[in-house]
């Protein structure tokens, strides 16, 4: 009985853990042995994490429904004449948590983006010397014709509005894919 | 080579094979909150599936440990 015990306490054999029983090994009274983490431990540890990892991936996949934009909500913007040739104006769709930025291209074309810096979500303005977008925060660059990232930390695009233009009239009607 | 020295050079092993693959898994993750946020949702599932297979291969490893362990406290008792 008592040769068992000492089995089930020390079951590699380990001469050095002879003198000790499974209960000291686990809550050791010395400090290098209190932050010692045997492989087997290790390997448990990662395993918990890597389930929690594919977790995370699953809600992510599934997290698509939550962050979809397909509202197709139509806002009515104000007057075209509002929006001067390379001007812009700012408004918030499809709610009012939404900044958007409307623009008139120097060629006369409109187009509208999210005001949402896709890189940490600072606020672009419209930079009408050099006809593009502009990330103040970090001198991120878009494109003024597709929203396109040119320059700077951003690696999206900005999210592009459909705009359009009903008796002289703005309206915002969804966003492109 | 003694059971608890085969052991130790297979749980090292096993530990390298395991922590790899949490360092995939994270990339997995990475990359699929990229796509997510670019809302190109056509790789999620599949990086989801991936995960999961990445996670059976190291529970399957953690698994094995455990019954090494049974056998070597097996042949210990004989």
């Amino acid at each position: 009985m008592m040769q068992s015990n000492d089995l089930a306490d020390n079951p590699l054999g380990c001469a050095a853990c002879e003198e000790q029983s499974c209960q000291q090994q686990d809550f050791p009274i010395e400090w290098e042995g209190d932050h010692y983490v045997t492989r087997r431990e290790m390997v448990k540890f990662l395993t918990l994490g890597s389930g929690m990892l594919a977790a995370a991936n699953w809600a992510t996949a599934l997290g698509k429904r939550f962050v979809r934009r397909d509202s197709t909500e139509v806002k009515l913007l104000g007057p075209a004449k509002d929006l001067e040739e390379n001007g812009s104006m700012l408004f918030r769709y499809p709610n009012e948590e939404s900044p958007c930025i409307a623009i008139r291209t120097p060629e006369g074309k409109f187009v509208a983006y999210s005001q949402v810096c896709t890189h940490l979500s600072c606020a672009v303005v419209y930079d009408k010397a050099e006809n593009q977008i502009l990330c103040p925060c970090h001198r991120g660059v878009f494109d003024v014709n597709n929203g396109t990232p040119v320059a700077g930390p951003p690696t999206r695009p900005l999210p592009r509005v459909k705009l359009e233009l009903r008796d002289d009239q703005f309206y915002a009607t969804g966003w492109e894919a | 080579m003694s059971m608890r020295s085969q052991g130790t050079t297979l749980f090292s092993a096993i530990l390298a094979l395991v922590a790899t693959t949490v360092v995939l898994q994270l990339w997995l993750l990475t990359f699929s909150m990229e796509a997510l946020l670019r809302h190109s949702y056509s790789t999620l599932v599949p990086a989801a599936i991936a995960s999961t297979v990445l996670f059976a291969v190291n529970a399957g490893l953690l698994r094995y440990v455990f019954r090494f362990d049974r056998e070597a406290r097996r042949s210990a008792r004989r």
